[in-house]
Protein backbone atom coordinates (compact mmCIF):
# COMPACT_ATOMS: atom_id res chain seq x y z
CA UNK A 1 0.00 0.00 0.00
CA UNK A 2 1.18 3.38 -0.63
CA UNK A 3 1.22 6.66 1.31
CA UNK A 4 -1.02 8.86 -0.30
CA UNK A 5 -0.36 12.92 1.06
CA UNK A 6 -3.16 14.38 1.54
CA UNK A 7 -4.45 17.28 -1.33
CA UNK A 8 -3.74 20.07 0.44
CA UNK A 9 -0.43 18.85 2.20
CA UNK A 10 0.92 18.46 -1.12
CA UNK A 11 -0.23 21.84 -2.64
CA UNK A 12 1.46 23.69 -0.13
CA UNK A 13 4.79 21.50 -1.03
CA UNK A 14 4.89 22.08 -4.51
CA UNK A 15 3.85 25.87 -4.32
CA UNK A 16 5.23 26.97 -1.04
CA UNK A 17 8.41 29.62 -1.59
CA UNK A 18 11.20 28.96 0.00
CA UNK A 19 11.84 31.96 2.46
CA UNK A 20 15.32 33.87 2.77
CA UNK A 21 15.11 32.64 6.26
CA UNK A 22 14.93 29.06 5.40
CA UNK A 23 17.30 29.07 2.44
CA UNK A 24 19.84 30.66 4.91
CA UNK A 25 18.88 27.88 7.24
CA UNK A 26 19.80 25.08 4.13
CA UNK A 27 23.25 26.59 3.40
CA UNK A 28 24.25 27.34 7.00
CA UNK A 29 23.44 23.79 7.83
CA UNK A 30 24.97 21.94 4.66
CA UNK A 31 27.97 20.01 6.47
CA UNK A 32 29.89 18.34 2.93
CA UNK A 33 30.53 21.67 1.49
CA UNK A 34 32.13 24.38 2.84
CA UNK A 35 29.74 27.52 0.98
CA UNK A 36 30.63 30.93 2.35
CA UNK A 37 30.80 34.43 0.88
CA UNK A 38 33.66 36.78 0.25
CA UNK A 39 33.80 40.69 -0.14
CA UNK A 40 34.89 42.27 -4.04
CA UNK A 41 38.67 42.80 -1.68
CA UNK A 42 38.47 38.98 -0.58
CA UNK A 43 37.72 39.52 3.00
CA UNK A 44 35.10 36.14 4.55
CA UNK A 45 31.45 37.67 5.38
CA UNK A 46 30.24 34.35 5.62
CA UNK A 47 30.37 31.17 6.92
CA UNK A 48 28.22 27.79 6.93
CA UNK A 49 29.21 24.20 9.23
CA UNK A 50 30.45 22.46 6.04
CA UNK A 51 33.24 25.62 5.79
CA UNK A 52 33.67 25.21 9.82
CA UNK A 53 34.05 21.66 9.58
CA UNK A 54 36.03 21.15 6.40
CA UNK A 55 38.40 24.26 7.83
CA UNK A 56 38.29 24.11 10.90
CA UNK A 57 37.77 27.97 11.72
CA UNK A 58 34.35 28.93 13.80
CA UNK A 59 32.54 31.54 11.87
CA UNK A 60 33.69 34.15 14.97
CA UNK A 61 37.01 33.34 14.11
CA UNK A 62 37.37 33.61 10.32
CA UNK A 63 34.66 36.35 9.68
CA UNK A 64 36.80 39.34 8.51
CA UNK A 65 39.72 37.74 7.58
CA UNK A 66 40.86 37.58 3.92
CA UNK A 67 40.30 34.53 2.75
CA UNK A 68 43.99 33.95 1.19
CA UNK A 69 44.58 32.65 4.74
CA UNK A 70 43.20 29.51 3.28
CA UNK A 71 46.22 29.26 0.71
CA UNK A 72 49.71 27.33 1.30
CA UNK A 73 52.49 30.46 1.48
CA UNK A 74 53.92 29.31 -1.93
CA UNK A 75 50.11 29.91 -3.49
CA UNK A 76 50.08 33.20 -1.52
CA UNK A 77 53.57 33.90 -2.42
CA UNK A 78 52.72 33.14 -6.24
CA UNK A 79 49.47 35.67 -6.09
CA UNK A 80 46.96 32.33 -6.76
CA UNK A 81 44.30 34.05 -4.10
CA UNK A 82 44.35 37.11 -5.39
CA UNK A 83 44.54 35.93 -9.40
CA UNK A 84 41.51 33.54 -8.48
CA UNK A 85 39.53 36.24 -7.65
CA UNK A 86 40.11 38.00 -10.94
CA UNK A 87 39.73 34.81 -13.09
CA UNK A 88 36.31 34.52 -11.36
CA UNK A 89 35.56 38.40 -12.26
CA UNK A 90 36.70 38.10 -15.89
CA UNK A 91 35.26 34.22 -16.51
CA UNK A 92 32.25 34.37 -14.29
CA UNK A 93 33.37 31.90 -12.17
CA UNK A 94 36.05 29.78 -11.53
CA UNK A 95 37.25 25.98 -10.56
CA UNK A 96 40.71 24.71 -8.98
CA UNK A 97 41.79 21.59 -6.75
CA UNK A 98 44.63 22.09 -4.87
CA UNK A 99 46.54 22.12 -1.23
CA UNK A 100 44.48 24.26 0.96
CA UNK A 101 44.97 24.77 4.80
CA UNK A 102 42.99 24.23 7.71
CA UNK A 103 43.00 26.66 10.87
CA UNK A 104 45.57 24.33 12.53
CA UNK A 105 48.04 24.71 9.37
CA UNK A 106 47.25 20.66 8.27
CA UNK A 107 46.76 20.75 4.55
CA UNK A 108 43.65 19.14 2.67
CA UNK A 109 43.00 18.57 -1.01
CA UNK A 110 40.69 21.26 -2.29
CA UNK A 111 37.76 21.66 -4.47
CA UNK A 112 36.82 24.99 -5.25
CA UNK A 113 34.55 27.15 -7.01
CA UNK A 114 34.38 30.88 -6.88
CA UNK A 115 31.69 32.74 -8.55
CA UNK A 116 31.66 36.15 -8.65
CA UNK A 117 28.20 37.89 -7.47
CA UNK A 118 26.76 41.03 -9.23
CA UNK A 119 24.58 43.50 -8.35
CA UNK A 120 21.51 44.71 -10.05
CA UNK A 121 23.42 47.48 -11.37
CA UNK A 122 26.20 45.38 -12.46
CA UNK A 123 28.31 46.50 -9.46
CA UNK A 124 30.55 43.64 -7.75
CA UNK A 125 29.29 42.45 -4.86
CA UNK A 126 31.49 40.04 -3.77
CA UNK A 127 31.93 36.24 -4.60
CA UNK A 128 30.60 32.74 -3.70
CA UNK A 129 32.87 30.19 -2.77
CA UNK A 130 31.71 26.44 -2.95
CA UNK A 131 35.08 24.54 -1.12
CA UNK A 132 35.00 20.36 -1.24
CA UNK A 133 37.48 18.33 0.78
CA UNK A 134 38.57 16.00 -1.71
CA UNK A 135 41.53 14.37 0.28
CA UNK A 136 39.70 11.15 0.88
CA UNK A 137 39.15 10.54 -3.17
CA UNK A 138 42.52 12.01 -3.90
CA UNK A 139 44.00 9.08 -1.81
CA UNK A 140 42.11 6.28 -3.05
CA UNK A 141 43.36 7.42 -6.52
CA UNK A 142 46.96 7.40 -5.48
CA UNK A 143 46.48 3.92 -3.85
CA UNK A 144 44.85 2.75 -7.09
CA UNK A 145 47.56 4.21 -8.84
CA UNK A 146 50.42 2.58 -6.87
CA UNK A 147 48.94 -0.69 -6.82
CA UNK A 148 48.90 -0.37 -10.78
CA UNK A 149 52.20 0.66 -10.26
CA UNK A 150 53.37 -2.31 -8.14
CA UNK A 151 51.69 -4.38 -10.59
CA UNK A 152 53.28 -3.24 -13.76
CA UNK A 153 56.69 -3.71 -11.50
CA UNK A 154 55.64 -6.91 -10.87
CA UNK A 155 54.82 -8.21 -14.51
CA UNK A 156 57.83 -6.31 -15.61
CA UNK A 157 59.98 -8.22 -12.95
CA UNK A 158 58.34 -11.56 -13.56
CA UNK A 159 58.92 -11.56 -17.19
CA UNK A 160 62.68 -10.10 -17.06
CA UNK A 161 63.55 -13.10 -14.90
CA UNK A 162 61.19 -15.43 -17.21
CA UNK A 163 63.59 -14.21 -20.51
CA UNK A 164 66.86 -14.33 -18.01
CA UNK A 165 66.01 -18.07 -17.57
CA UNK A 166 64.82 -19.02 -21.44
CA UNK A 167 68.38 -17.07 -22.43
CA UNK A 168 70.27 -19.17 -20.42
CA UNK A 169 68.29 -22.77 -21.51
CA UNK A 170 68.66 -21.73 -25.28
CA UNK A 171 72.45 -20.19 -24.92
CA UNK A 172 73.71 -22.76 -22.42
CA UNK A 173 71.33 -26.20 -21.97
CA UNK A 174 70.41 -26.09 -25.92
CA UNK A 175 73.43 -25.97 -27.49
CA UNK A 176 75.36 -28.67 -25.29
CA UNK A 177 72.76 -30.88 -26.39
CA UNK A 178 72.60 -30.01 -30.23
CA UNK A 179 76.26 -30.92 -29.94
CA UNK A 180 75.71 -34.37 -27.87
CA UNK A 181 73.46 -35.21 -30.65
CA UNK A 182 75.34 -34.22 -33.86
CA UNK A 183 78.28 -36.54 -31.93
CA UNK A 184 75.92 -39.30 -31.03
CA UNK A 185 75.00 -38.95 -34.74
CA UNK A 186 78.11 -38.99 -36.26
CA UNK A 187 79.48 -42.04 -33.41
CA UNK A 188 76.52 -44.21 -34.62
CA UNK A 189 78.02 -44.00 -38.54
CA UNK A 190 81.41 -45.05 -37.27
CA UNK A 191 80.72 -48.37 -35.02
CA UNK A 192 79.40 -51.40 -35.28
CA UNK A 193 75.77 -51.53 -36.68
CA UNK A 194 75.31 -53.29 -33.08
CA UNK A 195 76.01 -50.62 -31.02
CA UNK A 196 74.76 -47.96 -33.57
CA UNK A 197 71.31 -48.82 -32.65
CA UNK A 198 71.83 -47.98 -29.67
CA UNK A 199 73.45 -44.95 -29.91
CA UNK A 200 70.64 -44.13 -32.30
CA UNK A 201 68.01 -44.36 -29.39
CA UNK A 202 70.07 -42.34 -27.11
CA UNK A 203 70.50 -39.45 -29.77
CA UNK A 204 66.68 -39.79 -30.77
CA UNK A 205 65.92 -38.81 -26.77
CA UNK A 206 68.25 -35.75 -26.86
CA UNK A 207 66.50 -34.58 -29.80
CA UNK A 208 63.32 -35.09 -28.24
CA UNK A 209 64.72 -33.43 -25.36
CA UNK A 210 65.90 -30.10 -27.27
CA UNK A 211 62.56 -29.90 -28.89
CA UNK A 212 61.09 -29.64 -25.37
CA UNK A 213 63.65 -27.06 -23.95
CA UNK A 214 63.08 -25.30 -26.83
CA UNK A 215 59.21 -25.00 -26.41
CA UNK A 216 60.04 -24.52 -22.68
CA UNK A 217 62.00 -21.07 -23.86
CA UNK A 218 59.10 -20.42 -26.61
CA UNK A 219 56.46 -20.48 -23.49
CA UNK A 220 58.74 -18.86 -21.21
CA UNK A 221 59.83 -16.19 -23.60
CA UNK A 222 57.88 -16.14 -26.47
CA UNK A 223 59.23 -13.72 -29.22
CA UNK A 224 57.98 -10.51 -30.62
CA UNK A 225 55.48 -10.42 -27.14
CA UNK A 226 57.52 -7.07 -26.31
CA UNK A 227 58.33 -5.51 -30.09
CA UNK A 228 55.13 -5.63 -31.83
CA UNK A 229 51.97 -5.48 -29.51
CA UNK A 230 49.67 -7.71 -28.51
CA UNK A 231 47.28 -8.07 -31.22
CA UNK A 232 50.24 -9.49 -33.56
CA UNK A 233 52.08 -10.90 -30.66
CA UNK A 234 49.12 -13.48 -30.23
CA UNK A 235 48.94 -13.79 -33.64
CA UNK A 236 52.16 -14.61 -33.85
CA UNK A 237 51.25 -17.11 -30.99
CA UNK A 238 48.20 -18.54 -32.63
CA UNK A 239 50.65 -19.46 -36.31
CA UNK A 240 53.46 -20.89 -34.47
CA UNK A 241 52.43 -22.64 -31.53
CA UNK A 242 48.65 -23.60 -32.49
CA UNK A 243 49.04 -24.19 -36.31
CA UNK A 244 51.43 -26.51 -34.97
CA UNK A 245 49.29 -28.81 -32.76
CA UNK A 246 46.81 -29.13 -35.93
CA UNK A 247 44.07 -26.94 -34.06
CA UNK A 248 42.13 -24.38 -36.47
CA UNK A 249 41.69 -21.13 -35.28
CA UNK A 250 40.43 -17.94 -35.80
CA UNK A 251 41.62 -14.74 -33.59
CA UNK A 252 38.93 -11.67 -33.72
CA UNK A 253 39.90 -7.94 -32.63
CA UNK A 254 38.81 -5.11 -31.84
CA UNK A 255 41.35 -2.73 -29.81
CA UNK A 256 40.30 1.12 -29.50
CA UNK A 257 44.06 1.33 -28.48
CA UNK A 258 47.37 -0.33 -27.29
CA UNK A 259 47.62 -1.24 -23.82
CA UNK A 260 50.34 -0.34 -21.69
CA UNK A 261 53.59 -3.50 -22.11
CA UNK A 262 52.48 -4.78 -18.63
CA UNK A 263 48.74 -5.25 -19.68
CA UNK A 264 49.40 -6.79 -23.13
CA UNK A 265 51.62 -9.22 -20.98
CA UNK A 266 49.16 -10.24 -18.62
CA UNK A 267 46.37 -10.66 -21.56
CA UNK A 268 48.72 -12.42 -23.39
CA UNK A 269 50.28 -14.95 -20.75
CA UNK A 270 46.71 -15.99 -19.58
CA UNK A 271 45.09 -16.63 -23.33
CA UNK A 272 48.52 -18.91 -23.64
CA UNK A 273 47.80 -20.82 -20.29
CA UNK A 274 44.21 -20.60 -21.74
CA UNK A 275 45.36 -22.19 -25.22
CA UNK A 276 47.88 -24.87 -23.70
CA UNK A 277 44.91 -26.22 -21.57
CA UNK A 278 42.52 -26.53 -25.14
CA UNK A 279 45.52 -28.85 -26.17
CA UNK A 280 45.94 -31.13 -23.46
CA UNK A 281 42.48 -31.41 -22.37
CA UNK A 282 39.59 -30.13 -24.80
CA UNK A 283 40.50 -32.15 -27.24
CA UNK A 284 39.00 -29.78 -29.60
CA UNK A 285 39.54 -29.24 -33.61
CA UNK A 286 39.17 -25.49 -33.67
CA UNK A 287 39.88 -22.86 -31.25
CA UNK A 288 38.88 -19.22 -31.53
CA UNK A 289 40.11 -15.81 -29.88
CA UNK A 290 38.11 -13.20 -29.30
CA UNK A 291 40.48 -9.38 -27.86
CA UNK A 292 37.97 -6.28 -27.81
CA UNK A 293 38.31 -3.19 -25.86
CA UNK A 294 35.45 -3.51 -23.10
CA UNK A 295 34.45 -1.02 -20.37
CA UNK A 296 38.17 0.82 -20.33
CA UNK A 297 39.70 -2.46 -20.37
CA UNK A 298 39.89 -5.70 -22.87
CA UNK A 299 37.48 -8.14 -23.11
CA UNK A 300 39.18 -11.51 -23.97
CA UNK A 301 37.57 -15.64 -24.93
CA UNK A 302 39.31 -17.89 -25.26
CA UNK A 303 36.64 -20.67 -26.75
CA UNK A 304 37.04 -24.04 -28.30
CA UNK A 305 34.85 -26.92 -29.64
CA UNK A 306 36.14 -29.95 -27.36
CA UNK A 307 34.27 -32.34 -25.12
CA UNK A 308 34.08 -29.55 -22.71
CA UNK A 309 35.46 -31.26 -20.04
CA UNK A 310 39.05 -30.56 -19.61
CA UNK A 311 39.55 -32.40 -16.68
CA UNK A 312 43.04 -34.47 -16.67
CA UNK A 313 44.13 -37.27 -14.59
CA UNK A 314 46.99 -33.86 -13.68
CA UNK A 315 44.82 -32.11 -11.58
CA UNK A 316 47.48 -30.81 -9.74
CA UNK A 317 49.18 -29.53 -12.69
CA UNK A 318 45.91 -28.08 -14.27
CA UNK A 319 44.85 -26.49 -10.76
CA UNK A 320 47.96 -24.49 -11.19
CA UNK A 321 47.28 -23.15 -14.78
CA UNK A 322 43.57 -22.21 -13.76
CA UNK A 323 44.92 -20.48 -10.48
CA UNK A 324 47.54 -19.21 -12.48
CA UNK A 325 45.08 -17.55 -14.81
CA UNK A 326 42.57 -15.98 -12.59
CA UNK A 327 45.35 -14.42 -10.23
CA UNK A 328 47.00 -12.99 -12.93
CA UNK A 329 43.57 -11.53 -13.89
CA UNK A 330 42.28 -10.45 -10.63
CA UNK A 331 45.92 -8.86 -10.03
CA UNK A 332 45.60 -6.89 -12.97
CA UNK A 333 42.04 -5.67 -11.33
CA UNK A 334 40.04 -7.59 -13.35
CA UNK A 335 38.33 -10.84 -13.42
CA UNK A 336 38.27 -14.48 -14.96
CA UNK A 337 35.96 -17.24 -15.64
CA UNK A 338 36.13 -20.06 -17.52
CA UNK A 339 32.42 -22.18 -18.59
CA UNK A 340 32.16 -25.76 -19.92
CA UNK A 341 29.77 -27.45 -20.68
CA UNK A 342 29.68 -31.62 -21.95
CA UNK A 343 29.10 -31.33 -25.64
CA UNK A 344 29.73 -27.59 -26.72
CA UNK A 345 33.37 -26.85 -25.77
CA UNK A 346 34.99 -24.63 -22.74
CA UNK A 347 34.96 -21.28 -23.03
CA UNK A 348 37.79 -19.29 -20.90
CA UNK A 349 36.70 -15.34 -20.07
CA UNK A 350 38.91 -12.99 -19.00
CA UNK A 351 38.59 -8.95 -18.40
CA UNK A 352 41.27 -6.52 -17.20
CA UNK A 353 41.13 -3.09 -16.77
CA UNK A 354 43.30 -0.88 -19.64
CA UNK A 355 44.85 2.06 -18.17
CA UNK A 356 46.98 4.89 -19.34
CA UNK A 357 50.41 4.43 -18.65
CA UNK A 358 50.86 5.36 -14.68
CA UNK A 359 52.63 8.94 -14.12
CA UNK A 360 56.03 9.13 -12.84
CA UNK A 361 55.86 9.88 -9.39
CA UNK A 362 55.09 13.20 -8.05
CA UNK A 363 56.36 14.79 -4.81
CA UNK A 364 53.22 16.20 -3.70
CA UNK A 365 52.78 16.23 0.33
CA UNK A 366 50.28 14.70 1.31
CA UNK B 1 74.92 -41.34 -44.82
CA UNK B 2 75.10 -40.60 -48.66
CA UNK B 3 77.72 -37.95 -49.34
CA UNK B 4 78.12 -36.65 -53.19
CA UNK B 5 81.74 -37.53 -54.06
CA UNK B 6 82.41 -33.93 -55.24
CA UNK B 7 81.64 -30.40 -54.56
CA UNK B 8 81.05 -28.15 -57.30
CA UNK B 9 81.41 -28.32 -60.92
CA UNK B 10 84.90 -28.48 -60.80
CA UNK B 11 85.01 -31.32 -58.55
CA UNK B 12 86.47 -29.58 -55.76
CA UNK B 13 84.90 -29.38 -52.45
CA UNK B 14 82.31 -26.88 -51.20
CA UNK B 15 83.98 -24.12 -49.07
CA UNK B 16 82.19 -23.70 -46.06
CA UNK B 17 82.42 -21.07 -43.08
CA UNK B 18 80.88 -21.98 -39.55
CA UNK B 19 79.81 -19.14 -37.54
CA UNK B 20 77.97 -19.77 -34.04
CA UNK B 21 79.26 -18.39 -30.67
CA UNK B 22 78.81 -21.70 -28.96
CA UNK B 23 82.61 -23.64 -29.34
CA UNK B 24 81.19 -26.21 -27.98
CA UNK B 25 78.46 -26.72 -30.55
CA UNK B 26 81.01 -24.98 -33.27
CA UNK B 27 83.49 -28.02 -32.71
CA UNK B 28 80.52 -30.57 -33.13
CA UNK B 29 79.04 -28.89 -36.48
CA UNK B 30 82.79 -28.19 -37.29
CA UNK B 31 83.27 -32.04 -37.07
CA UNK B 32 80.06 -32.93 -39.04
CA UNK B 33 81.03 -30.90 -41.66
CA UNK B 34 84.48 -32.02 -42.03
CA UNK B 35 83.67 -35.77 -42.39
CA UNK B 36 81.56 -35.09 -45.81
CA UNK B 37 83.81 -34.92 -48.40
CA UNK B 38 82.02 -32.61 -51.10
CA UNK B 39 82.09 -30.06 -48.06
CA UNK B 40 85.37 -28.43 -46.74
CA UNK B 41 85.32 -26.10 -43.57
CA UNK B 42 87.42 -23.05 -44.49
CA UNK B 43 86.77 -21.25 -41.61
CA UNK B 44 85.09 -20.73 -38.07
CA UNK B 45 83.91 -17.61 -36.49
CA UNK B 46 82.26 -16.96 -32.43
CA UNK B 47 81.32 -13.38 -33.04
CA UNK B 48 80.60 -11.11 -35.74
CA UNK B 49 83.22 -9.30 -37.11
CA UNK B 50 85.15 -12.89 -37.20
CA UNK B 51 82.63 -14.19 -39.60
CA UNK B 52 82.54 -11.51 -42.06
CA UNK B 53 86.63 -11.25 -41.78
CA UNK B 54 86.06 -15.15 -42.80
CA UNK B 55 83.51 -14.02 -45.06
CA UNK B 56 85.48 -11.42 -47.29
CA UNK B 57 88.54 -13.17 -46.94
CA UNK B 58 87.40 -16.44 -48.51
CA UNK B 59 84.40 -15.68 -49.89
CA UNK B 60 82.85 -19.63 -49.06
CA UNK B 61 80.14 -21.50 -51.33
CA UNK B 62 78.77 -21.62 -47.55
CA UNK B 63 77.89 -19.89 -44.16
CA UNK B 64 76.26 -21.36 -41.83
CA UNK B 65 75.20 -19.06 -39.47
CA UNK B 66 73.65 -18.63 -35.84
CA UNK B 67 70.15 -16.86 -35.49
CA UNK B 68 70.96 -15.44 -32.24
CA UNK B 69 74.74 -14.39 -33.00
CA UNK B 70 76.86 -11.69 -31.28
CA UNK B 71 76.22 -8.80 -33.23
CA UNK B 72 72.69 -10.04 -34.70
CA UNK B 73 72.35 -13.29 -37.25
CA UNK B 74 70.25 -11.11 -39.45
CA UNK B 75 73.00 -8.19 -39.10
CA UNK B 76 75.96 -10.60 -40.26
CA UNK B 77 73.74 -12.30 -43.13
CA UNK B 78 73.55 -8.96 -44.47
CA UNK B 79 77.02 -8.03 -44.45
CA UNK B 80 78.25 -11.42 -45.79
CA UNK B 81 75.77 -10.72 -48.38
CA UNK B 82 77.56 -7.64 -49.27
CA UNK B 83 81.18 -8.59 -49.01
CA UNK B 84 80.48 -11.89 -50.29
CA UNK B 85 77.26 -11.87 -53.03
CA UNK B 86 77.79 -15.83 -54.02
CA UNK B 87 77.99 -16.83 -51.00
CA UNK B 88 74.62 -18.73 -49.44
CA UNK B 89 73.91 -18.58 -45.69
CA UNK B 90 72.16 -21.40 -43.96
CA UNK B 91 70.52 -19.85 -40.79
CA UNK B 92 70.86 -22.26 -37.95
CA UNK B 93 68.60 -21.59 -34.85
CA UNK B 94 67.00 -22.97 -32.07
CA UNK B 95 64.29 -21.00 -32.41
CA UNK B 96 61.69 -21.28 -35.29
CA UNK B 97 58.88 -18.74 -34.70
CA UNK B 98 57.76 -16.82 -37.80
CA UNK B 99 59.65 -13.57 -36.64
CA UNK B 100 63.10 -15.03 -36.36
CA UNK B 101 62.69 -17.18 -39.66
CA UNK B 102 61.21 -14.09 -41.14
CA UNK B 103 64.07 -11.71 -40.28
CA UNK B 104 66.56 -13.84 -41.82
CA UNK B 105 64.68 -14.92 -45.21
CA UNK B 106 64.59 -10.79 -45.16
CA UNK B 107 68.14 -10.78 -44.71
CA UNK B 108 68.93 -13.06 -47.82
CA UNK B 109 69.31 -16.45 -45.84
CA UNK B 110 68.77 -19.44 -48.31
CA UNK B 111 67.61 -22.14 -45.93
CA UNK B 112 66.53 -22.26 -42.41
CA UNK B 113 67.55 -25.40 -40.25
CA UNK B 114 66.24 -25.56 -36.71
CA UNK B 115 68.87 -26.78 -34.00
CA UNK B 116 67.84 -30.13 -32.92
CA UNK B 117 67.68 -31.21 -36.60
CA UNK B 118 69.58 -34.67 -37.44
CA UNK B 119 73.05 -34.12 -39.29
CA UNK B 120 71.61 -35.78 -42.53
CA UNK B 121 69.06 -32.87 -42.47
CA UNK B 122 71.37 -30.30 -41.55
CA UNK B 123 73.50 -31.55 -44.52
CA UNK B 124 70.58 -31.78 -47.06
CA UNK B 125 70.04 -28.58 -46.54
CA UNK B 126 73.54 -27.72 -46.95
CA UNK B 127 73.41 -29.45 -50.18
CA UNK B 128 70.13 -27.96 -51.15
CA UNK B 129 71.38 -24.98 -50.93
CA UNK B 130 75.02 -25.36 -52.26
CA UNK B 131 73.55 -26.45 -55.62
CA UNK B 132 69.89 -25.22 -56.07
Amino acid sequence: MTHQPPPQEYARKQTGPLSEAAFTLLVQGVLDYGIFMLDPQGYVISWNAGAERIKGYSAAEILGRHFSVFYPTEDKEAGKPQWELETAVADGRLEDEGWRLRADGSRFWANVVITALWGENGELRGFGKVTRDMSERRAAQHALSERRRLFDHLVQAQETERRRIAWDVHDDSIQAMVAVGMRLELLAERVPESCAAELERLEASVRGAINRLRNLTFRLNPPGIDRHGLIEGLSNHLDDVVGAWGLTRSFEHRLDKEPTPETAITVFRIVQEALLNVRKHAHATAVTLRVESADGGILTRVIDDGTGAPMSRDVVHEHFGIIEMRERAETAGGWWSMRSEPGTGTTVEFWVPSPEPTPPLTDDLP
Amino acid sequence: MTARPSGDSTGSPWRVILCDDNPMLLEALCEVVTAQPDLEVVGTALNADQAIALARRHEPDLVVLDVRFPGGGHFVAKEIARCSPDSRVVAFSAYGDKGSVDEMRNAGVAEYVLKGATNREFLAALRRVASP
